[in-house]
């Protein structure tokens, strides 16, 4: 597929696995420089043949391209798709198939840290020497079981029960951990975008509470990246504000450029863009553009801002809105204190706040239901062992306290998928919209 | 409980039925041990016209190795067994000179009984019912091979040829050869050809078995000497009695007459570092440690000198002394099973207490044999490359009388069912033991000696030695398997045991909770609160049904948790896997996994859950690849 595209430089043939080629593709619409990976299967993240093509990050380009591949036979991949075929496929486990989940959309260097563990394996390490721990005293507690009480298989009570109250404790202990390691917030984060001076900060003031950032008419007065508490619909949200960028070059190494790089990443943390535009201006494709160099991955309300300026239109122009992007509009005026209730209804509806409160938009819940099933797991070990402990001590008998630890197991078996039903993997895999 | 649905689709036979004419019979059982036994008499109790050929008709139901019947996990097969009309539990009942319920502290899921065996009215009395069987026929000989029938690319099964060169023609043939496969029987470093002793091996079987792309394995087994009772000095060493109250195997049994023979005593002495230093300076002279022994033996029941030299740090093993009969004057030495040369077996052993001036009759020794790799097998105990064939017993590469039993009886109900082209029998994991043993076997192909464990059965709480007939015995009695007198019999303990927990959920105590939840503590016994209630009065005298009915409501919670286990696997259990599955189409299925599902073909999604080295990612493939063709029978797997 990628050969019938391919118009000039190395010929990408098979062979030579892992190398680079730098060539054009002709996408339908004329050429354009592409460099091209290859990594036959098995050794690709989902193990079956993978090509990568890297194209100029242009929209209009990289849309003529797409289309032209799918014209070709390709398919855009499914939500998730990769990332279950490499959990098919034997690559990854289950817990580091969620972690890669996690980190793509990970909101903050905490739950980057947190997912980047699940995909080193950390969660399934520790869940492996549980197990263990586990089935060294189910083996023990089945020795018993199997060999008369004169034979060598056979464990005097009170040694299992050290060992059963043992493996407890190393599963409380690592209930603690889950729990710590959890998100601490779930609040969804709002983040300021948009060309400097475009009003941003004043904006940020009046929505917030205990707006503090520094306002003036010169451009790029803000620096760093601040956040306060934005209370919508009842729900608290976290409002971030951050230098703004425009079209101007910036002098790679200087304050500025820390800044343009500080809010960039404040942005792609986003649940949601909050695109701030003076209703002054009528550039509008220049406004269409500054659109589509939005973070991708979140949805976008603009504010039609400033509407108090002498020079003000009503509302954007309609080629800005025609484009699909911002999803919702409010016009604004921070310093009158108009329209933020309608910004505030625009922003609340589109995080669907009020609403379901996690998945709706395919972000924000993942890491919490990830840790919530992770925790349900090692809860549900940690309730059958202590149960059984219970019932033993209360005078059950080992065959009923050896029910209890198989259940544990069970339990355990869930959290890395070794035991994982059918819809545990399609909730993981399908309703998450990511693609790798 | 769970009985075996026929409509269930993974449940068939794995070769069309066979053409009824031109035989003379309708199976022929090779080998008269406790599986061919079982089959014979299985098979003609479905109306089967069955031959049971083997070289030694006076060695009907020999036990070849301990003198006793049942065990942890075995007990539980025996009653399995008897519950499908078997012969052994009864048997073992009218013959048993010692009985003992073991691990009753360790819960009634566990719990097991266990016989020492008169072992000379034992065979006796199974002879006595090969014999007077109806439809079972007798032959003695020794079968020489297969014959054989269809194109030479596709064969299939048309009787047996024995030495005389007689043929005796049938569909269906059960092979239950025990150890006898190119067996070698070692004693130190003397060689004997031969599966038992003072008998021969079974050679040319085995090499048309292998000729035919049958593949085996090798595993040894040993026995321990057996001592002159009049030599061992008894008094000092303790005696190990039976139960007071001892409890038979068989339903059938008539508890006011039993058991039938007097009762007598084991002993217990101990093995002492002088024995051990016995044993350690020979070792170089035990064929396993020379070398001359390649076969694999069976972990859990290892020879004295593996012992010795895996435990080095236990300065004493157990021995039991145990009588094979009660006119007998031959006392089977259990716990030290050796291959070492005579006359160490000799020194040995006679440093052991109370053993000091013993006199042996026979000396211990070692087997070798060919076992039929189980993987080859369907769940019907049926080969699957030869249309006709049934396997059960050690030719499996199984061990024990009761492993054997269990398989010979199912094998020939299969093949007998299979000529009378109806359903087969086929257990799950959650039904019976024999469901989990069938299972191990074909779909895990073990590769040593394979014995019952509770542990082995995930569903340990359903499959237990009390309700092993209201599990089995309707499916028996549906298919015309069970004895005469079995169901009724099983319906009204049924009945009385619904009575019973029925009554208890009424009836208060003095502190007013109902009887049924204050029998759910552990420490409660109803036996002790039947004198309470006149209402109960009829259970007074039945220990045994007040014990089934106390499991029943002590174990009520977690059996039906394991009740909801079994369905939430149900689906996967019932997702049938087509014979024709291309597993080379299927893309990103690990090549192990590959590998194994293409050779074991398992019949389910839930069989295939279970074979070594299968994990979830494969399953889950599996599964969606098992739904694209269901919903598309002509779809090409996606590459």
């Amino acid at each position: 597929m990628v050969r019938a595209l391919w118009v000039d430089g190395d010929a990408p043939r098979a062979g030579e696995p892992r190398a680079v080629r730098s060539g054009r593709i002709d996408d339908g619409r004329g050429r354009q420089p592409a460099l091209l990976l290859w990594m036959p299967g098995p050794r690709s993240y989902t193990r079956e043949d993978v090509a990568e093509l890297h194209l100029p990050g242009s929209p209009p380009l990289l849309r003529c391209a797409f289309e032209r591949l799918v014209a070709a036979g390709a398919r855009p991949a499914g939500p998730g798709e990769f990332t279950r075929r490499a959990f098919e496929s034997g690559r990854i486990d289950l817990t580091r198939a969620e972690g890669v989940l996690a980190l793509v959309g990970a909101r903050c260097a905490e739950e980057r840290r947190a997912a980047l563990a699940l995909v080193a394996g950390g969660l399934a390490e520790r869940v492996g020497g549980l197990r263990s721990a586990l089935e060294e005293l189910r083996a023990t507690c089945e020795a018993s079981l199997d060999f008369e009480e004169a034979e060598t298989g056979h464990v005097p009570r009170a040694d299992l029960e050290r060992a059963a109250r043992a493996v407890a404790e190393a599963l409380a202990e690592a209930l603690r951990w889950e729990r710590r390691r959890a998100p601490s917030s779930g609040e969804a984060r709002v983040v300021l975008a948009g060309a400097p001076n475009a009003g941003k900060s004043t904006l940020f003031n009046a929505l917030t509470e205990d707006g503090a950032a520094l306002v003036s008419g010169q451009a790029g007065t803000t620096r760093d990246v601040i956040e306060g508490s934005w209370t919508l619909g009842g729900t608290r949200v976290t409002l971030v504000d951050g230098a703004g960028e425009g079209s101007e070059e910036v002098t790679e190494g200087t304050v500025d450029a820390l800044a343009r790089d500080r809010a960039r990443g404040a942005r792609e943390a986003a649940d949601l863009v909050l695109w701030v535009v003076d209703a002054a201006r009528t550039d509008a494709s220049a406004i269409v553009a500054e659109a589509a160099g939005l973070p991708a991955a979140a949805p976008c309300v603009l504010a039609w801002s400033r509407l108090d300026e002498a020079c003000a239109t009503p509302r954007p122009p309609e080629e800005v809105l025609a484009a699909g992007r911002p999803a919702l509009w409010a016009a604004v005026s921070a310093v009158a204190g108009t329209g933020l209730d309608d910004l505030a209804a625009a922003c609340s509806g589109v995080l669907g706040l009020g609403a379901a409160q996690s998945g709706a938009l395919g972000l924000g819940g993942l890491p919490r239901e990830l840790s919530e099933r992770h925790g349900a797991g090692l809860r549900a070990a940690a309730d059958a062992l202590a149960a059984g402990l219970d019932a033993w001590s209360g005078g059950a008998t080992l065959d009923l306290f050896a029910a209890h630890l198989r259940e544990a197991t069970d339990a355990l078996d869930e959290i890395d998928g070794r035991t994982t039903s059918e819809a545990v993997l399609d909730r993981l895999f399908d309703r998450f919209c990511i693609g790798k | 409980m769970q009985a075996r649905s026929d409509d269930d689709p993974a449940r068939t036979h794995p070769h069309p039925a066979p053409a009824a004419e031109g035989f003379g019979f309708d199976l022929i059982v090779v080998g008269g041990g406790h599986a061919g036994v079982e089959a014979a008499l299985g098979a003609a109790r479905l109306g089967a016209r069955t031959a049971l050929v083997t070289w030694r008709t006076d060695l009907i139901g020999e036990m070849s190795c301990n003198p006793a019947i049942g065990g942890l996990g075995k007990g539980q097969l025996v009653k399995e067994i008897d519950a499908l009309g078997g012969v052994m539990g009864r048997a073992a009942d009218e013959t048993g000179i010692q009985f003992r319920m073991l691990n009753t502290r360790k819960g009634a899921a566990v719990r097991a009984p266990r016989c020492q065996s008169d072992r000379h009215r034992y065979r006796e009395r199974v002879t006595a019912a090969v014999v007077g069987a109806d439809g079972v026929e007798l032959r003695g000989g020794a079968v020489e091979a297969l014959l054989l029938a269809g194109e030479s690319g596709a064969p299939r099964v048309a009787g047996v040829r024995l030495a005389g060169g007689e043929e005796l023609r049938s569909p269906a043939v059960v092979l239950t050869t025990g150890t006898f496969l190119r067996a070698v029987m070692h004693t130190g470093d003397e060689v004997t050809e031969g599966g038992r002793v003072g008998e021969r091996s079974s050679v040319g079987l085995g090499e048309q078995l292998a000729a035919l792309g049958v593949a085996t394995g090798r595993h040894k087994t040993g026995t321990p000497p057996r001592l002159d009772a009049a030599s061992i000095d008894f008094e000092h060493l303790e005696p190990q009695l039976g139960d007071e109250r001892p409890r038979p195997f068989s339903w059938a049994t008539e508890r006011a007459a039993f058991p039938r023979l007097e009762q007598v005593a084991c002993h217990v002495t101990w093995t002492n570092p002088g024995t051990h230093e016995r044993i350690r300076s020979n070792i170089h002279r035990a064929p396993m440690y020379a070398g001359r022994i390649d076969g694999v033996g069976p972990r859990y029941c290892p020879s004295v000198e593996d012992k010795v030299m895996r435990f080095a740090d236990r300065d004493r093993h157990q021995v039991f002394l145990e009588p094979e009969g009660l006119e007998s004057d031959v006392v089977y030495v259990n716990g030290v099973s050796t291959s070492l040369p005579a006359e160490v077996q000799e020194d040995f052993l006679r440093t052991i207490e109370g053993l000091e001036r013993a006199a042996f009759l026979r000396h211990g020794y070692a087997v070798e044999y060919d076992f039929v790799l189980p993987g080859q097998l369907t769940d019907t105990l049926a080969v699957r490359s030869l249309p006709g064939l049934y396997l059960a017993g050690q030719i499996n590469g199984t061990s024990g009388y009761e492993e054997a039993a269990g398989q010979g009886l199912l094998a020939g109900a299969n093949a007998a069912l299979w000529t009378q082209d109806r359903a087969p029998l086929v257990f799950g994991r959650h039904e019976a033991y024999l469901g989990v043993m069938v299972d191990d076997l074909v779909v895990r192909n073990p590769t040593e000696p394979y014995r019952m464990f509770t542990s082995r059965a995930e569903y340990r709480l359903l499959l237990r030695q009390d309700n092993a007939d209201r599990r089995l015995t309707p499916t028996a009695a549906t298919l015309g398997l069970a004895g005469p007198d079995q169901p009724a019999a099983c319906e009204a303990r049924s009945a009385s045991i619904e009575r019973a927990t029925g009554l208890l959920a009424e009836l208060r105590t003095a502190g007013g909770r109902s009887l049924a939840d204050d029998l759910k503590r552990p420490e409660v016994r109803l036996a002790e609160r039947v004198g309470d209630h006149p209402e109960l009065a009829w259970l007074a005298d039945d220990e045994e049904l007040c014990e089934a009915v106390e499991t029943e409501i002590k174990y009520a919670g977690y059996v039906r948790r394991q009740g909801e286990d079994v369905e939430r696997l149900a689906r996967r259990e019932r997702t049938e896997i087509p014979a024709d599955f291309d597993y080379a189409a299927i893309s990103g299925l690990a090549g192990e996994a590959r590998e194994k599902l293409a050779r074991l073909r398992p019949v389910t999604l839930g069989v295939a859950s279970r074979v070594d080295g299968v994990r979830p990612p494969d399953l889950a493939l599996l599964a969606v690849h098992l739904e694209r063709r269901r919903r598309d029978p002509q779809a090409a797997p996606r590459r």
